[in-house]
């Protein structure tokens, strides 16, 4: 019965994608029916096992491949937390998508491919083993290029050049470090921390600094961050599922797995890469920020703000406290929550209304009200303003930090606010208080509306995950549970 | 009724205005939605008279667990907020019948008001910074609500002040709320002397209350904000929101407990902001300005009340003269503010009355015998020592001028239509809040001070407020008619000036801070033998069932070769 579970979990997005690859282009109903079946399905599945994991039960499949080697799903805490985004991201996403690229073409394609990134996800949040997490960390990385080029023109496939440049490299480094880990330590589960006794600390820090590096790369720590606002040439779907959890929230994802699960915030702490990653992620954070403010183009905007905001997660697990690690922990889902509306809202300005340029924005409340609400309200959950999402994030990364004996992170937090203010006020500002230009369209711009209430859906969840992070099972709740168990076992 | 069914009066406060705001955008009501305003702060107003002290409302689901709780000092606070968006909202409804965008004022309206009863009721340090990020953001569409360059110039300065203000009070919450390993407003205050950075924190929240109480000179906003805003915005700008950063003085500074120096710190600071509101305010020819510059000088007597309650062994009640002070000015402010409407919409023949309580109300802010004023003038001489003690005295001197100047400027902008009468809409909101203004705090002086109600009627204390106020008349007249002085022209906003260019400069280099970016992807863009060859492939694999084919070969491939590794 236990290993039912991460099986149908797996299964629903997999095996969409696969059918949906042989689908005919224009069986259009067909094929979203299927996505929207599969994204529904997972999400009653996750319900039960969310309690089932509140009340205690476990959930674990192993597959033997071939011999000495098995992939191991496993659902615990952390990996809800993730697959719970990620599944709950996916049906709006995949809703958006559908109004989104209504007469593209190549759509099987696209949702098949989209599907499977879906699967890859799944697999990473489910993955008990280091091996699986790898396997899994390369299925993504090939089911998203197809969808960063989606377009085929010259832009994109430069962009995918640059996309899978960094993520190869990425990965060879990880895979490096797994290999060393398992050499030295036999196979690593996400069980308890490694044994690690016959290592040198050299080897224990080289192989930390590989598998971090090497995940580094999808999370976008500078200096590796460079693909990621060029990959923001995909559709919006695409650019809102990448930001918001499908590749970067992997790296962040895998870096709070290795940092609690395999080295173990004691060993970290004890070999001295708390400190530094930290540094990493807090200079990561201000130059996210910084070159955020200096872009005109909303998306590229919105992409090094993914730089900066991804970076608080892994903050969080780097500062080797518990509240900070809840922070972090937080912050992975409120961060998908508040990009996803914004680039749901940033592709809709841009399809419906011409709207690309923070210059152009002037007057776009008055034309897309609903959507510059919803948008409006993931920035400001953005900068961290209570009751909103990001201000939970911010108080726990904030407070634990101080707790751990690292209160310079608080200038970063002030810092990095401040900042978020400069480059997202104006926008709402135009949006808001500017005139629209002469002869601006703005009837019918709200249309259709299954593009335009994904973001009205996921920036309620901002709000709701701000206003009742009190309940066990908002995010903030979960986080705490996840943390509580792992410090007092 | 019983105490948990009134209990519900304290999260109705906030709600009932989050509701209306909604309502307000929302539904068959947006049409009225001005008709909201004065109704929504009702629950406030019951929470302050009928709630007993002492009460609290706890909802653990909400943020980090709201707790609600009311203490005496924040009654006192709620019942003048209360008082006075009530009484504004009923001016709004009159003043801005007319125009554009009524849904949207109330909107925010609403919102504001949310934020500035919750600062009062919040018992948790997230729920009042909650509250207070709530009041600064959403105060900010009243104040640009006229979309008029001047509005949005001082909208933008009072934002990027806001913004500031808040930031600097998360990091003193932080600081504050782990040394003190709680939430709860009333242990972190008691932890801040004993906190790891005391100094810090207490600098960190000064700052950010200071912003939104004017303190100088982090005042710059008022001056612009005030003339901008919609009057009855003013009036709850002045009036109530700029309370919010009193209030968290007083709440989170320790008492008796503060380290030394700031103590005297934030009492100089406190006497700087008098003088200097005072001495800019008569430079001033726009009355919402000049009061503006009054409301500036009034706050610097308010932090400096609070100021002497950090030292050791403060005057007893010191905490609550101050709230008492600020109630009073709340209510005063509110009628001056509302009175510039009525002024305007006056003519000579019935201007004079309107004067003439105008007069009586501003003065009361300098502290004339028998006024609200004079009672509050005298709740707050025990706190002091000896020299600030005569500042404070003397500062009524200044008071009065700025005043007079106040009364001079805004006469001057009486309609010049012989028959025009304020209508009913203003004239009684204004007159009611006049009325407040003047009695409200003789029904509570024995409450906050414990002294008698003949205590301020001894001839000393009537004589010790009558000389500050008839010596400021005797200087206004010798300046004004004998050596005929023109005031200096200071632009309103004074320090905004270079500062704005300043800061301008910081934003301009930020903005040019070279991209850091490894060389990776960027050589690839030019295609030579390898490139094209890569480009054919790539086309090629656009099409995706070769990707498919490729997904499927490198899957195995991984697997295989991480078998082959064991």
């Amino acid at each position: 019965m236990s290993g039912i579970m991460p099986a149908l979990l797996m299964l629903c997005p997999l095996v969409p994608a696969v059918l949906t690859f042989f689908l005919r282009e224009d069986s259009h109903r067909l094929r979203n029916a299927v996505a929207i079946g599969s994204a529904l399905l997972k999400l009653a599945l996750i319900a039960v096992v969310l309690l089932g994991v509140a009340a205690g039960n476990e959930y674990e499949l192993r597959i033997p491949l071939v011999p000495g080697l098995y992939m191991l799903l496993r659902v615990d805490e952390l990996s809800l937390l993730f697959i719970t985004l990620s599944s709950f991201l996916w049906l709006v996403t995949t809703v958006y998508a559908i109004a989104y690229l209504g007469g593209h073409e190549n759509l099987s394609r696209f949702f098949g491919f989209f599907n499977l990134c879906v699967a890859a996800t799944t697999g990473i949040a489910l993955s008990g083993s280091l091996v699986t997490f790898f396997f899994f960390y390369e299925l993504l990385t090939l089911s998203t290029w197809p969808l960063v080029v989606h377009n085929g023109d010259e832009k994109s496939l430069s962009a995918g050049r640059t996309y899978l440049a960094y993520t190869m490299g990425g990965s060879a480094a990880l895979l490096l470090g797994i290999v060393w880990a398992e050499g030295v330590a036999g196979p690593v589960e996400f069980i308890a921390p490694l044994d690690f006794e016959d290592t040198g600390t050299l080897a224990q820090r080289l192989i930390f600094v590989l598998c971090v590096g090497g995940m580094g790369v999808k999370a976008a720590l500078i200096p590796l961050h460079g693909w990621l606002p060029t990959a923001m040439v995909a559709p919006a779907p695409v650019s809102a599922l990448l930001h918001a959890v499908a590749v970067v929230k992997a790296g962040a994802f895998g870096i709070i797995r290795f940092i609690h699960d395999v080295y173990g915030i004691a060993r970290v702490e004890e070999l001295a890469l708390g400190l530094p990653l930290a540094l990493i992620a807090s200079a990561t954070i201000i130059y996210g920020s910084v070159r955020a403010l200096q872009q005109t183009d909303i998306k590229r905007r919105l992409a090094f703000s993914t730089v900066s905001q991804v970076s608080y997660i892994v903050l969080g697990a780097s500062l080797a406290g518990p509240i900070a690690a809840i922070g972090g922990l937080v912050h992975l889902v409120h961060q998908g929550l508040m990009k996803v509306t914004l680039f749901f809202a940033a592709g809709a300005l841009a399809e419906r209304i011409e709207v690309r340029s923070v210059d152009q924005l002037d007057g776009a409340g008055r034309r897309m009200p609903l959507t510059m609400v919803a948008f409006s309200l993931a920035a400001l959950g953005m900068i961290g303003v209570p009751p909103l999402a990001g201000f939970m994030s911010k108080w726990f990364i904030g407070v634990g930090a101080l707790e751990a004996g690292r209160g310079w992170v608080i200038l970063v937090l002030a810092g990095s606010s401040l900042l978020n203010a400069a480059y997202f006020l104006p926008l709402i500002y135009r949006a808001w208080f500017k005139p629209a230009p002469e002869g601006a369209v703005s009837a019918g711009a709200e249309r259709p509306l299954a593009l335009i209430l994904p973001a009205v859906v996921t920036a309620i969840s901002v709000l709701g995950a701000g206003v009742l992070a009190g309940l066990w099972i908002s995010p903030l709740g979960w986080a705490t549970l996840i943390v509580e168990r792992e410090y007092l076992p | 009724m019983s105490a948990d069914l009134l209990a519900l009066l304290l999260p109705l406060a906030i709600a009932v205005p989050l509701v209306a705001g909604l309502l307000s955008l929302l539904g068959p009501l947006r049409p009225h939605a001005l008709s909201l305003l004065p109704l929504a702060p009702v629950p406030g107003l019951l929470a302050a008279l009928l709630v007993p002290r002492h009460t609290s409302f706890e909802a653990p689901d909400l943020l980090i667990g709201v707790r609600l709780a009311l203490d005496d000092n924040g009654a006192m606070f709620l019942a003048m907020a209360s008082l006075l968006w009530i009484a504004a909202g009923f001016y709004a409804r009159s003043y801005l019948r007319r125009s554009d965008h009524q849904p949207r004022f109330a909107a925010f309206w609403c919102l504001t008001l949310a934020g500035n009863l919750g600062v009062f009721l919040a018992g948790d340090v997230a729920t009042f910074y909650a509250a207070f990020a709530c009041v600064s953001l959403a105060a900010y569409p009243l104040i640009a609500h006229e979309r008029s360059a001047e509005a949005l110039r001082a909208g933008r300065v009072y934002i990027v002040l806001a913004v500031v203000g808040e930031t600097c009070l998360l990091l003193g919450f932080m600081m504050a709320a782990t040394s003190a390993g709680s939430l709860l407003v009333p242990e972190i205050r008691q932890a801040l002397p004993g906190a790891p950075h005391p100094n810090l924190t207490i600098a960190l929240l000064l700052a950010g209350f200071g912003i939104k109480a004017g303190l100088v000179p982090l005042h710059l906003w008022l001056p612009l904000a005030h003339p901008a805003a919609p009057t009855p915005a003013s009036a709850a700008l002045s009036g109530a929101i700029v309370k919010a950063g009193i209030y968290g003085l007083i709440q989170f500074l320790p008492e008796g407990a503060g380290p030394a120096l700031w103590s005297d710190v934030i009492v100089a600071a406190g006497l700087v902001t008098a003088y200097s509101g005072v001495a800019v305010g008569l430079t001033q020819s726009h009355p919402k300005v000049v009061l503006a510059y009054s409301t500036i000088s009034q706050m610097g007597v308010i932090v400096a009340v609070i100021g002497t309650s950090l030292g050791h062994d403060p005057a007893p009640g010191t905490l609550a003269s101050a709230s008492f002070y600020a109630l009073h000015h709340g209510l005063a402010k509110g009628a001056l503010f509302l009175g510039v409407g009525v002024i305007a919409a006056s003519g000579p023949k019935v201007v004079r009355s309107v004067m003439i309580v105008m007069a009586l109300v501003g003065l009361g802010v300098a502290g004339l015998p028998l006024t609200g004023g004079a009672l509050a003038k005298l709740a707050i001489k025990g706190s002091f020592a000896a020299l600030p003690l005569h500042l404070v005295t003397l500062s009524a001197v200044g008071t009065t001028l700025l005043v007079l100047r106040f009364l001079i400027v805004v006469r001057a902008t009486a309609a010049a239509e012989p028959e025009a009468r304020p209508e009913a809409g203003l004239l009684w909101p204004w007159l009611a809040t006049a009325a407040f203004a003047l009695a409200v705090p003789w029904l509570l002086f024995a409450a906050a001070t414990g002294e008698a109600l003949s205590y301020p009627l001894k001839p000393e204390n009537l004589w010790s407020a009558l000389w500050p106020v008839l010596a400021g008349g005797i200087l206004a007249i010798v300046a004004a008619r004998v050596m005929r002085l023109e005031p200096p022209n200071v632009p309103e906003g004074d320090l905004v000036v270079p500062l704005g260019r300043l800061t301008d400069g910081l934003v301009r280099l930020v903005a040019t801070l070279p991209p850091l970016r490894l060389p990776i992807g960027g050589g690839w863009k030019r295609p030579g033998m390898v490139g094209d060859g890569l480009l054919k492939v790539e086309s090629a694999l656009t099409r995706w069932p070769a990707a498919g084919l490729v997904l499927l070969l490198f899957m195995l491939g991984a697997a295989a070769t991480s078998g082959g590794l064991r």
